[in-house]
């Protein structure tokens, strides 16, 4: 049985974890819920040695585990297929399946038990594909399921699924969680990660919630819930906190950004948007369904192969985010804020002004003042909590990260802005704080697009609704603010289009 | 398209889809055509010998670079380093008075030993391993000139001359070496489970640390074995020339990243090829064959080799694009 | 990763110390330091170290060559690109200025812009081929190295059959052996510092200038700390790559055409000793290879630490050997001691 009691986790201005509690018993699966930023994935890594708790503790049958590293939870029998994927491309699924023991004999890679051992783990999965073939030929499923059985390969009597179906398709996941309720009768404990609660409820024995941080359900039979009140959970008291602040749209008045038909060398089909000004579209879907990449698309960074994009009823044929942002006033805040939205080694000064720098330069050079004075208009105005301009993005919470990241599209007095999850990895508090912004912005005139996978903070501030599923869209509502009919109704959309395939689902 | 480690064809790719053999029709093209436009005089006993004689240490050094291009990382110090172990080798048969098999063991040892210095340093230092490996150089040239000074050593045992000379079946002996040395790369890194760990590390460091492999460990190892085939080339350089000073390997540096870099070894690290820098190290040699036959002022060879391997990598990059708009 | 905080922080975020560097673990401090600490020991053990003539004036011709080439790297560096070809960039833009004055019979300053434009050139070339292809910088200047290596010998031969040109501009000796001491102004007589200095300090000042104040640096800068963040921030990363090329190219032109001045010849051999000064003056100076930052003043100091180095290792006598070997370990200590600095720092709980 392998136990986890109230363990901490605090990362620089944010507490991932402050005191979640998990039991876990053989023979069962164990959904392990929580909204965005709940500290799911820092629970899994904590009981895989990624990272080192800093407070409670971690026993495996009553003795207590000490894990430095990945190794050692390898070696407690801890099996672990993360969020992120840990193949190598270049070798062959064989040889990733068993990469944490490759078998010698001498030194020499003995090929032939490397392969035995692979097909005896993908036979465990029922899975029907050569050990020889390089993993870079494979499909993100097939990429998946090859993950699966690495983590088996280890005969591991625990068993950590982080999100395993967010990239499979229907059928692929029912495959999947036929595996799983084998491993289960085999006498595994398996966790499961999941934001898909009817997975969840098809699968789970017992659920654990976290919230901000804490066990708030701990280990409780999943039968005695129901998906409103797993939800009502996750979210608790934060999601009817919230005070928005008053809006009116012009309905009347021509849409900022419109998409006619639209497909793209990513393969989105014939997608058609508007966004009037004053006016928030939410674009919800799964992990996968091409939103950010229909974004970039707006922007000039994929190809768009048909239809067009116009900007205040004027056809825009935008090559780069420069021209984007200074000919058309559209700013993008983009989902992956470490890696494309902010410079995390630079002062937080030049992180907001980078848009601007044409506009305040005097003959070619950027005056520290002026830079300065722009920099703590935005800190002031967001309400960004920094100790000096000076210092270094990479410095602030996540939160506080997310609001710079978005400071440099207000610096650049974005008529349209398009906002891609943006409160991913943020915590409760600072979530509402995030959104009141948001609606604030449109209440001041600006056409918002929300990307956003996170169902209740779409319902919150959209005033429509499109729902996006597999590179097209699959049907746009009205948005009446009912979070349990407007979920309903979205996820039948989703479902919809996946189980008839090709067939759009009408407006 | 991303290669796998073993020295022949991708696992289920076909042979003839692959780098390394365009790389070695357009160099058997070359050959053929630099033996007609000699009037065979490259077929020679006597000039195709020479041919691979002082193809040995190309070979080497390449494959020398190339391991630590496995890891993602640089060894600026291969051409000092294989210098200091060759003014080593031939100081300690004639100062030292030592026998030549006793020289050569602590050639090589000593290559071992700067290359394990290296890879410390890098993962202790936590700094670039282009930064250490330009320190060490440094230093490496200051001891390799200490050794003797501005003069040279000759006359050193007369075996190790003989082994340098010596021919089997028409192939010089020392290129039999380069090339057996060649396939244990291969070996090492298609079928050991160390090889696999070292590209396992440079492909992916992250999933290899989750896999339980030490990435210090495979920078370390990397390092070790490139200042180890240093050792070698510095071996075959006193056998095959007879005398050695204080300049020997000046100019090893760039051919050591010009052959796996020909051979379509990235350096993003991850993959290595190890036929590949093998037949660069032939086409580099063609080209200066080429220059001698036909008396071209040297310095067209840089040109060449230049062009050469900017061409490779444009091309590398165009066959990318086009694969990926392929698919 | 295993970033690890001793003290839990309270529920909402606090506010957070920013990264100041305590005075003495500021890497230039440590360099001036050093540098006053070699100057003195040079000088107590050899007084002719103090000796201006001999020692004091060539040491800053010295520095102002070796500060520009290494003002040529850093300009790459701040992008976390290399350029491997800077001695031959060097050598053929020089060349260019020979057969400026040797068929056309110009003058220093038109030779001297013809020099500069063709670096220039070509380090925009190696910038565009690396923006288009997104092939490394190292593989990239490397084989250009490669190529102009063997086209300076061929141009040299065909041009003046012989490694070097005959002639050199009106000005050229002036540059290479006079200080502002002989001209006067009356009795008023300038310092003893060589004609060659001012270029070096205008380049050092023209390039902090760009990088500090101009937006085009900054953005060169931004390209380097995150290049998909600034190409999502509307930089137009691919022409910033070609002008830090190009700013690299027209840097080492220069320090060619102040070495031609020192060595008093346009010759094909010149910068061959380029590549290891041109990285130690700015790595030494705190220029990390990552790119992001840059110190204009931390070159400086590099600069004249190595040569400062050379020039009294020289003086006491050392042989090439020993010189090299205290160049490396030089700069090994001084890597490490910088990543120590850096540790402690984060210790200090100031980074993530």
């Amino acid at each position: 049985m392998l136990v986890a009691e109230n363990l901490v986790k605090v990362f620089p201005g944010v507490r991932a974890l402050d005191g979640a509690t998990l039991t876990l018993r053989p023979g069962s699966v164990h959904a392990l819920l929580g909204e965005n930023g709940a500290g799911k994935s820092t629970l899994v890594k904590l009981l895989t040695g990624v990272y080192r708790p800093d407070g409670g503790r971690i026993t495996l049958d009553g003795s207590e585990l000490h894990l430095g590293g990945p190794l050692d939870a390898q070696r407690a029998g801890i099996g672990v297929v993360h969020q992120e994927r840990n193949l190598i491309p270049a070798f062959s699924v064989a040889e990733n399946v068993v990469l944490h023991h490759l078998p010698r004999r001498a030194g020499w890679l003995d090929r032939s038990r490397m392969r035995a051992e692979a097909r005896r783990c993908l036979e465990l999965l029922e899975v029907d594909l050569d050990p020889d073939t390089p993993v870079a030929r494979l499909s993100v499923a097939q990429g998946q399921l090859v993950e699966i059985a690495k983590a088996l390969s280890l005969d591991n009597k625990v068993l950590l699924l982080d999100e395993p179906t967010a990239s499979l398709t229907g059928d692929e996941a029912d495959r999947l969680y036929t595996v799983v309720r084998r491993l289960r009768d085999s006498g595994h404990a398996v966790v499961l990660v999941s934001h898909k609660l009817e997975e969840v409820f098809a699968v789970a024995d017992t659920v654990t919630v976290l919230r901000d941080g804490r066990s708030v359900a701990e280990a409780e039979p999943l039968a005695g819930f129901t998906q409103g009140q797993i939800v009502d959970l996750m979210v608790g008291r934060a999601f009817a906190s919230i005070e928005l602040p008053e809006r009116t749209s012009d309905t009347k008045a021509p849409p900022a950004l419109r998409l006619n038909g639209v497909s793209t060398a990513l393969g989105h089909r014939d997608v058609s948007l508007a966004v009037r000004p004053g006016e928030i579209l939410g674009l919800y879907g799964l992990v996968g369904a091409g939103r950010s990449e229909l974004a970039k698309a707006v922007l000039g960074l994929e190809r768009i192969t048909a239809g067009t994009v116009e900007v205040h009823g004027a056809t825009a044929r935008i090559r780069d985010v420069g021209e984007a942002l200074r000919r058309y006033r559209i700013g993008y805040v983009t989902e992956d804020r470490k890696d494309e939205g902010l410079f995390l080694e630079q002062p937080v000064t030049r992180n907001i002004a980078v848009t601007v720098w044409r506009r305040l330069a005097r003959a070619g050079l950027i005056p520290d003042r002026r830079e300065r004075a722009l920099a703590e208009t935005y800190v002031e105005r967001l309400g960004i909590r920094i100790s000096s301009p000076q210092q270094l993005a990479g410095q602030l919470s996540g939160g506080n990260q997310q609001k710079v990241s978005l400071a440099k599209w207000l610096a650049a007095d974005c008529d349209i802005l398009i906002v891609d999850e943006p409160t991913v990895g943020i915590d409760v508090r600072t979530k509402a704080a995030f959104h009141e912004l948001i609606a604030g912005l449109a209440a001041q005139g600006l056409a918002l697009l929300l990307i956003s996978s996170d169902l209740p903070e779409v319902v919150v501030l959209a005033d429509r609704i499109a729902v996006m599923s597999d590179l097209s869209v699959a049907g746009e509502l009205d948005n009446d603010h009912d979070y349990p009919r407007m979920s309903q109704q979205i996820i039948r959309m989703i479902h919809a289009e996946t189980h008839a395939e090709g067939e759009v689902a009408a407006t | 398209m991303t290669l796998t480690a073993t020295s022949r064809a991708t696992a289920s790719g076909r042979v003839w889809r692959t780098p390394e053999f365009t790389l070695g029709v357009i160099v058997a093209t070359g050959f053929v055509a630099l033996a007609f436009a000699t009037g065979g005089n490259l077929l020679s006993a006597g000039t195709l010998e020479a041919f691979f004689r002082f193809l040995a240490v190309p070979i080497v050094i390449g494959l020398s670079q190339m391991v630590v291009l496995a890891v993602g990382q640089m060894n600026l110090s291969v051409g000092a380093l294989t210098g200091f172990c060759a003014m080593a080798a031939a100081w300690l048969m004639l100062e030292a008075g030592l026998p030549a098999p006793i020289a050569v063991l602590a050639a090589l040892a000593l290559g071992l030993a700067v290359g394990v210095a290296n890879g410390a340093l890098v993962v202790l230092t936590r700094i670039n391993g282009f930064i250490v490996t330009l320190a060490t150089m440094t230093i490496i040239q200051g001891l390799r000139y200490g050794v003797n000074g501005p003069d040279t050593f000759q006359g050193y045992s007369e075996g190790l001359r003989a082994f340098g000379r010596a021919s089997i079946l028409g192939l010089p002996a020392v290129f039999l070496v380069a090339i057996a040395v060649a396939v244990l790369v291969a070996l090492f890194f298609s079928r050991t489970v160390t090889g696999r760990q070292l590209l396992a590390s440079g492909g992916s460091p992250f999933a290899a640390r989750l896999s339980g492999i030490s990435n210090d460990r495979s920078l370390i190892i990397a390092h070790a074995l490139s200042g180890l085939l240093a050792g070698v080339a510095a071996v075959i350089t006193v056998s095959a020339s007879g005398s050695v000073n204080a300049t020997i390997g000046d100019d090893l540096l760039l051919p050591s990243f010009a052959a796996p870099i020909i051979g379509g070894v990235a350096l993003t690290g991850g993959m290595v090829s190890v036929v590949g820098t093998v037949l660069a190290a032939f086409l580099v040699r063609l080209v200066d064959v080429m220059q001698a036959q036909f008396g071209i002022n040297p310095r067209w060879v840089d040109l060449i080799i230049g062009a050469v391997v900017l061409g490779a990598v444009l091309l590398g990059t165009v066959r990318q694009r086009m694969r990926e708009r392929a698919t | 990763m295993t970033a690890q905080v001793e003290t839990p922080a309270p529920p909402t975020e606090p506010p957070r110390r920013p990264r100041r560097i305590p005075l003495w673990a500021n890497p230039r401090v440590g360099l001036v330091v050093l540098l006053i600490l070699l100057v003195t020991l040079f000088s107590v053990i050899r007084p002719a170290f103090l000796d201006t003539r001999l020692t004091l004036t060539p040491l800053q011709s010295d520095i102002s060559v070796y500060l520009v080439i290494g003002l040529s790297q850093m300009s790459v560096l701040s992008l976390g690109h290399m350029n491997m070809a800077v001695g031959r960039m060097a050598a053929t833009s020089a060349f260019a200025m020979g057969l400026v004055h040797h068929t056309l019979g110009a003058g220093l300053l038109v030779s001297l812009a013809a020099g500069l434009v063709v670096g220039a050139l070509l380090g925009a070339l190696a910038g565009l081929i690396i923006s288009r292809t997104g092939v490394n910088s190292f593989v990239v200047t490397l084989a250009m190295d490669f190529a102009l290596v063997g086209l300076i010998t061929i141009l040299y031969t065909g041009v003046v059959d012989g490694v070097a040109f005959p002639t050199m501009p009106a000005g050229m000796e002036a540059l290479r052996f006079d200080t502002f001491a002989d001209y006067c102004v009356g009795d008023v007589c300038g310092p003893r510092i060589p004609l060659v200095v001012p270029f070096a300090i205008a380049a050092a000042l023209l390039t902090g200038l760009l990088f500090r104040w101009s937006r085009v640096g900054r953005e060169i800068l931004m390209t380097g700390a995150n290049s998909r963040a600034a190409e999502l921030s509307g930089i137009p990363t691919r022409s910033r790559v070609v002008q830090a090329h190009a700013l690299s190219g027209l840097l080492a032109a220069l320090a060619g055409f102040l070495l031609a001045a020192n060595n008093g010849a346009f010759s094909a051999s010149l910068g061959d000793g380029f590549l290891l000064p041109s990285f130690l003056a700015p790595v030494l100076g705190g220029t990390l290879l990552a790119g992001g930052a840059v110190s204009v003043l931390g070159t400086v100091l590099g600069a004249a630490l190595t040569q400062v180095i050379y020039k009294g290792l020289n003086l006491l006598q050392f042989q090439l050997d020993q010189l090299q070997l205290y160049i490396g370990l030089v700069l090994l200590a001084a890597l490490s001691l910088d990543r120590a600095r850096h540790v402690l720092a984060e210790r200090r709980g100031t980074t993530s």
